[in-house]
């Protein structure tokens, strides 16, 4: 009984290791697949859409760098609002990032040509995406860095008085202007 | 009288309302300096209180955005008997044009003192705000590029992790070659290492085994030499059987004893076993077991 209890117990886990064996293939294969397929977008070079759609998230990403790349904004941003919740929180971070790089991008466009109706709206959700991005990873230097060019140029309004700063009677000369813009140094 | 007085002085003494409800308090936070935007900083409140006396969790500020430039991110509350352990951090998101001083707000822990009832007055100790001063991350006078404003780039997707399935398959395939490699000597795929263990068994058997039960010894001995020998083996077959297997021949003398053993004791009447008789049977396994092994 007790050999016989063996020889099943071999028998199965020979089938089990032969399974996980075939599913480990498959996994590295599709990962091989998919990594070209990233290396592709960074380089690049569109791949089909459809190999997007059904891969991991990770794909996504670099589909939506590829669009960011050739300036295709509004298909980087579709392809970006699909993955905002997808992954891990340094890949979230790491989405948000993009998608602040993605607005502050085109809110420096819309500065360019004066057009601040549309600027403004756009730097503020730069800035809350950079936000969002710095509450999930705060070891981020580069969402810093565009987190303040974003601030500068849209400064928030609330002023910070130490006691140490001028009194409120001088405060009104040291507000921060709402015109996006930043100072160009001396003429 | 006297003692009467006495009594009216000590009673303020006895009334359960404790000024201070704190033994031990103390903030330990970070340097002040070296900040900039985005950064966290903790903050680490010691509270130890007096006996009877707990935190109030909600007196706490609440997790989530302080004001437009401050949010706290985590509020966390370790207690052990009446110490109480919260870490709180907070992240700045203000861009400052040159060094700034800001300032943590400060707010006010609340106690409950056994069963609070509403008109009791709350025992309460105040945590002070906290300085620190912030630093900008870009010049004032902003740096241009081909392309206006300089920026940091996208970060590029990573490509994905496969470390995981190469241990997977590393260690399915280590399982499924030993799991077949055994099913396979199970089931004589291997029958030179089988012959390998043929007295290496027949020992292991013989171990358990006294004169008494010597018909059973002899055949365990038969089995395996039948078995070495691809036949049945018999005296008069032994010269063959050292020309398939000369490195026995080197204890040709102790086999034939056996093999002269073994027909008196089936074919002979009244055969007396004794232990020598035995223990010269288990030697010759013994030796047996030497040359399958390699190691005579």
């Amino acid at each position: 009984m007790i050999r016989r209890i063996r020889h099943i117990t071999l028998w199965a886990v020979l089938l089990v290791g032969l399974l996980t064996i075939l599913y480990s293939v498959e996994s590295l294969y599709s990962t091989h697949h998919d990594n070209q397929l990233i290396q592709q977008l960074t380089t690049g070079q569109d791949v089909v859409v459809n190999q997007v759609i059904t891969g991991k998230p990770e794909l996504r990403l670099a589909r939506a760098f590829y669009f960011k790349q050739k300036h295709r904004y509004e298909e980087a941003l579709s392809t970006l609002s699909l993955i905002m919740d997808k992954g891990d929180k340094a890949f979230q971070a790491k989405a948000r990032y993009n998608l602040g790089n993605l607005y502050l991008e085109q809110a420096l466009q819309q500065v360019k040509t004066m057009n601040m109706n549309a600027a403004l709206p756009l730097l503020g959700l730069a800035k809350q995406a950079y936000r969002q991005s710095l509450a999930l990873d705060s070891s981020n230097w580069d969402s810093k860095y565009n987190l303040e060019v974003a601030m500068r140029l849209l400064p928030e309004m609330d002023s910070i008085i130490m006691p140490d700063d001028d009194g409120p009677i001088n405060q009104k000369s040291q507000l921060w202007t709402t015109v996006p813009g930043f100072p160009r140094g001396l003429p | 009288m006297r003692i009467l007085l006495i009594l009216i002085l000590l009673l303020p003494g006895c009334s359960g309302s404790i000024n201070t409800p704190v033994s031990y308090f103390n903030v330990e936070t970070p340097r002040p300096f070296g900040y900039v935007i985005g950064d966290e900083i903790p903050q680490r409140i010691i509270i130890e209180t007096r006996s009877g006396i707990s935190l109030q969790a909600s007196s706490l500020p609440a997790k989530g955005q302080i004001n437009r430039w401050l949010n706290l991110n985590q509020v966390t509350i370790k207690q052990s008997g009446q110490r109480y352990q919260i870490d709180l951090r907070y992240q700045v998101f203000y861009a400052p044009p040159t060094v700034k001083a800001l300032t943590l707000p400060g707010f006010t822990v609340q106690f409950n003192q056994g069963e609070n009832k509403p008109e009791e007055k709350m025992l309460s100790q105040s945590i002070p705000a906290w300085s620190f001063t912030l630093s900008p991350l870009r010049e004032l006078v902003v740096r241009q590029t081909e392309q206006g404003e300089y920026l940091r780039p996208d970060s590029p997707p990573q490509l994905l992790e496969n470390t995981q399935a190469w241990y997977g398959l590393s260690a399915s395939l280590t399982v499924t070659v030993l799991t077949a490699a055994y099913l396979s000597f199970l089931y004589g795929f291997f029958p030179k290492l089988l012959r390998r263990t043929l007295f290496k068994q027949a020992l292991r058997k013989l171990a358990g085994l006294s004169k008494t039960d010597m018909e059973q010894v002899l055949s365990i001995v038969h089995y395996a030499l039948n078995t070495l020998n691809g036949q049945p083996l018999f005296y008069n077959q032994l010269s063959d059987f050292y020309q398939r297997n000369p490195q026995y021949r080197q204890i040709s003398a102790k086999l034939e004893w056996f093999f002269n053993y073994s027909n008196r004791y089936f074919f002979s009447a009244g055969m007396i076993t004794v232990t020598p008789d035995l223990q010269q049977i288990k030697d010759l396994c013994e030796q047996c077991r030497k040359i399958e092994r390699g190691s005579l």
